[in-house]
């Protein structure tokens, strides 16, 4: 017996209170503890076997080339450094020194724009605060080889600018280089370090610059002291940052090539594109890319899981906003709009411009002609052109179900890294989804090609290569980590006290998951399916490298285009294919408001607690 | 204070569900290396109203947790109404253990509207529509918040989202409802209102009540029985009468307010369980004490002093310790003071209806009837 309980049975037997415990003697607590009967864990080792089959075999087969391709037959050292070296001197190299210089900036830039933007649209009176939240969304969906080509148009010598009477050669040279390289790439990183960002000063309550004020601090020095509490959102955005420059493939594979300034992403897909095809150089390349992205991401992961965020709380009151005087308010606004001009709508006009311009970039004798002959001739093609219908049609396919599947994956990954008493399985499970959002689409896809195309795997288990299976398999992978991370917030959000209520209160599991738990993460998973989808549309690392023959998505055929060229043609594609897309978004958000109850509308993806 | 109109109202129960008895034998309850429940044993007569009291880490929210079925126990039996939910490989789940839970966080779905929460336990039941919105509509009258049955979650103060989920606990027509420290988010005034319409609605519904808190007052106040929790054990049941006038230990006489406890010579025995004692610092003005447990000749020996037990006169009384008031509060109906009546030992929360000014010197008597005497006892895991 506990001393306890022998304390107690010292008490005077004529004392009135019941001794608790005296039902039992020890014996009797004998029943082994359920939780000591080890279930045989299924749902891990399943979730193990996707994962494997999605990314592990196929990435880290391909890595370990990068020293012993022995072990795949693709040379006779079981280990050596001599495609190190290979990789590390002439294009290869400098590929990868631009890179670095080049994610390094490109972070450094975003977050500092990110930060300022943030604070205009959360802390100041400025205009049209929800429209640059959603311009900021739209930024997002873009992806990087659609900007550049819109930039191009625009500021070709007979494109889109000219149009409009404006001489745009002098800017042109310096677009096609690193300036126009750190400019697009920039603009794409600039909404992952806007959310994030946002999401660091949504919960960081007033009292802290009030109490820096009262306190006798100058502005200066009240920002000193507040920036640092929202210094893991900055770490994150920078790590972010760097990370998805680091892996970008539409602007190495477009502005970087024609540039002649060579990324790593691009020579680690001529790596494998050139004849012969070197796979060993391409596996370093993959290696020092993802290592790369390793440090910020550390960083980025320590910061956070240190609970700086933890200025949330209920007494967190509402931010006041600073009220700009009516001069400064619109000055402001139009700063921000000038950013946006610059980041979205001048790739859009470029793009839309150019579609209507007959021989884009091509001098002609009486300047600019504008025609709509670039749309009719992928909207009713001639024998020679390729019609938009089968590929936009593919790449819709492709992106419902990946969007799907993707979904149903990172639900249920997200709802593991939710769990607040995680075990090992859990830890591990964030980490590798951690470190998985840096491998960059080209090295997955790289991968697939090696991996599902060895005899082993092709004759004994799975023959997929050249298939539409891989393609989607491929991308439903590249997706899946960065959609697991973007579910796992919102759901760790959720109280766990909300659906055990709904439990103890009569509902199974599966009303409790319908009714307590899916109405309050419902948003986020339809935003989650539109971000894989129009993503997946818009993909070109993966798509170019492993799409089936005369199965082009709509990426590739308008990347063909171009490469022939037809500069009109492609941006017309680009152009429709970014309506459909933008289409899609609003006809599934009608949906979404149309077929769900009122309070299913309410749950924004912070706003769970009830 | 005003009363609000749902405690009139809660007189009459519209529903007497059968009140659930419920069993706990033996349970144990491991996270890990932890323990969080260690042996516990407990019975609760059907229509009870008990509550489990405890600091925070002692368990009372794994026992609560584990009575409906959220927390699987790692060993032991549980029964309800003789139906054993837990035992051995049994373990039924919490929707088919016909009982309700008041959330400490309230737990209300802020996607459904407060009439909808409410209507939720309703679902399953075998009531027609019209007759399942009829007793959510008289649920909500009953507790004051017939009005707000449109309106979300987040569009209501804490006070009225506790009554939300107190309507969606009494909805179901169970025998057994858990309260899950429902009043610790809440402020001091209406702790005490909504306290009382727990109180008088669980019992006009005649359900079997298990309720947690830290709170000794209102565990007192609102119990028939009192369960004392520490690091992970049961250490005492009884009335709250029996906890307050006979703690079983020195943990529970601490834990359910002190004004004081000092260590004590013994000087002699004034019948079977009464003795006179001395205080070291006051060596000659012995103390009237009782003594809960059996003692022992040679026991290091503490005085434990209530604060119904402390009265205070002025200096020139001519009986009591000497005292110097170290401060002193207005409470409203009276004054509280912290009296020193040694070197470092004080009494502390001496109530007066008489003002006695910070450094002026009192007399302190003691009631004997609410002063006991126990063996000192190691301080072992935190305050014995």
């Amino acid at each position: 017996m506990s001393s306890a309980s022998a304390t107690l049975a010292t008490l005077d037997p004529a004392a009135p209170s019941g001794a608790a415990g005296s039902a039992s003697a020890p014996g009797e607590a004998g029943t082994p503890p359920r939780s000591a009967r080890r279930r045989l864990p299924w749902g891990t080792a399943t979730i193990w076997v996707v994962l494997g089959l999605l990314i592990i075999a196929p990435v880290g087969s391909f890595l370990l080339l990068a020293t012993s391709p022995r072990l795949f037959q693709q040379g006779s050292q079981y280990f050596t450094l001599h495609y190190v070296a290979q990789a590390l001197s002439g294009s290869t190299g400098r590929g990868l020194l631009n890179s670095l210089w080049v994610s390094g900036l490109v972070a450094l830039l975003s977050t500092s724009l990110a930060t300022l933007v943030a604070w205009l649209v959360q802390r100041t009176n400025v205009y049209g605060r929800r429209v640059w939240g959603l311009l900021m969304w739209v930024l997002l969906l873009v992806p990087t080889w659609m900007m550049t080509l819109g930039w191009g148009d625009l500021l070709q010598p007979y494109g889109a600018a000219t149009i409009a009477g404006v001489t745009t050669q002098w800017l042109y040279g310096e677009f096609f280089g690193p300036l126009g390289i750190v400019v697009v790439l920039t603009t794409a990183a600039l909404p992952f370090a806007y959310f994030i960002v946002s999401a660091g000063l949504h919960g960081l309550g007033s009292e802290f610059e009030d109490a820096a004020r009262i306190h006798g601090a100058t502005r200066w020095r009240t920002l000193r002291t507040v920036l640092p509490i929202i210094a893991p959102a900055l770490w994150s955005a920078i790590a972010i940052g760097f990370a998805e420059t680091m892996s970008d493939f539409g602007v190495a594979f477009t502005l970087g090539y024609h540039a002649h300034f060579p990324m790593a992403t691009y020579t680690l897909f001529a790596a494998i594109s050139n004849f012969p095809a070197n796979f060993s150089v391409a596996a370093v390349i993959a290696v020092i890319l993802i290592v790369s992205t390793i440090p910020p991401i550390v960083i980025q992961a320590r910061a956070t899981r240190r609970r700086s965020y933890a200025v949330l709380s209920g007494r967190t009151r509402t931010p006041r906003r600073r009220e700009f005087r009516p001069v400064a308010r619109i000055a402001v606004t139009l700063g921000l709009a000038g950013l946006f001009v610059l980041a979205l709508g001048a790739p859009i006009i470029g793009a839309l411009g150019g579609s209507f311009v007959r021989n884009l970039g091509i001098y002609a004798v009486g300047g600019v002609h504008l025609t709509t002959a670039a749309y009719g001739a992928i909207l009713h093609p001639t024998i020679a052109d390729k019609s938009i219908g089968a590929p936009l049609l593919l790449s819709n396919q492709l992106g419902v179900v990946v969007a799907t599947a993707t979904g149903v994956l990172a639900y249920v990954l997200g709802r593991r890294l939710a769990v607040a008493r995680g075990g090992w399985s859990q830890r591990i499970t964030d980490v590798f989804l951690l470190g998985t959002v840096a491998i960059p689409g080209v090295v997955l896809g790289v991968g697939y090609i090696f991996f599902y195309n060895m005899g082993f795997v092709t004759s004994h288990f799975l023959n997929l290569y050249q298939t539409l299976p891989l393609l989607m398999l491929a991308q439903t992978a590249n997706a899946l980590p960065g959609q697991t991370r973007f579910v796992a917030g919102p759901l760790g959000q959720v109280q766990p006290s909300l659906s055990e209520a709904a439990r103890v209160h009569g509902a199974g599991r599966w009303r409790t998951w319908r009714s307590a738990q899916l109405p309050l993460v419902a948003r986020v998973l339809v935003w989650g399916w539109l971000l894989t989808f129009t993503k997946t549309i818009a993909e070109l690392a993966i798509a170019q490298v492993l799409y089936p023959p005369s199965q082009e998505p709509v990426s590739v055929t308008i990347q063909a285009y171009l490469g022939n060229y037809q500069l009109s043609t492609g941006t017309a594609m680009t152009v429709l294919t970014l309506v459909e897309m933008l289409g899609v978004i609003g006809l599934v958000l009608g949906l979404f408001r149309l077929l769900t109850p009122r309070g299913w509308r309410r749950i924004g993806w912070s706003g769970v607690r009830s | 204070m005003t009363t609000h109109p749902m405690t009139s109202a809660a007189t009459h129960a519209v529903t007497t569900p059968t009140a659930s008895a419920v069993a706990v034998t033996a349970l144990r309850k491991e996270f890990g290396e932890k323990v969080a429940l260690d042996d516990v044993s407990l019975e609760v007569e059907a229509g009870t109203f008990l509550v489990l009291l405890g600091p925070s880490g002692s368990g009372k929210t794994t026992l609560l947790r584990c009575l409906a079925g959220i927390e699987r126990p790692s060993a032991g039996r549980i029964t309800i109404d003789g139906r054993p939910v837990v035992d051995g490989r049994t373990f039924v789940p919490p929707e088919r253990r016909d009982l309700a839970m008041v959330f400490q966080d309230y737990a209300l779905w802020p996607h459904l509207t407060v009439a909808k929460n409410v209507a939720f336990p309703l679902a399953t039941s075998s009531r027609g529509r019209d007759e399942r919105a009829h007793r959510v509509s008289d649920l909500l009258e009953r507790v004051g918040i017939a009005h707000l049955a449109d309106r979300f979650p987040n569009e209501l103060s804490g006070g009225e989202q506790q009554r939300v989920a107190l309507a969606r606990a009494l909805a179901a027509d169970v025998g057994l409802v858990l309260f899950d420290e429902p009043l610790s988010n809440l402020d001091a005034d209406r702790r005490e209102l909504l306290r009382i319409e727990i109180a008088t609605l669980t019992r006009a519904a005649g359900v079997t009540a298990v309720y947690i808190t830290h709170d000794q007052s209102e565990a007192f106040a609102l119990a028939d029985r009192v369960g004392v929790l520490n690091h992970g054990r049961l250490v005492q049941v009884g009335t709250p009468e029996e906890i307050y006038r006979q703690p079983a230990s020195a943990f529970v006489a601490r834990f359910t307010g002190l004004a004081g406890d000092f260590p004590v010579e013994l000087v002699e025995a004034d019948g079977d369980d009464r003795f006179r004692v001395t205080l070291p610092f006051a060596p000659d003005h012995p103390v009237g004490a009782h003594a809960v447990a059996p003692l022992a000749p040679g026991d290091e020996l503490r005085l434990f002093v209530r604060g119904a037990a402390v009265a205070l006169h002025p200096a020139t009384h001519d009986a009591g310790l000497p005292g110097l008031v170290r401060d002193v509060a207005f409470t409203g109906r009276g004054y509280e003071h912290v009296v020193d009546v040694g070197a470092e030992e004080a009494l502390t929360k001496v109530f007066s209806t008489h003002r006695y000014d910070r450094l002026s010197t009192v007399r302190v008597t003691l009631d004997p009837a609410a002063c006991f005497v126990m063996r000192a006892q190691a301080r072992k895991g935190g305050r014995p």
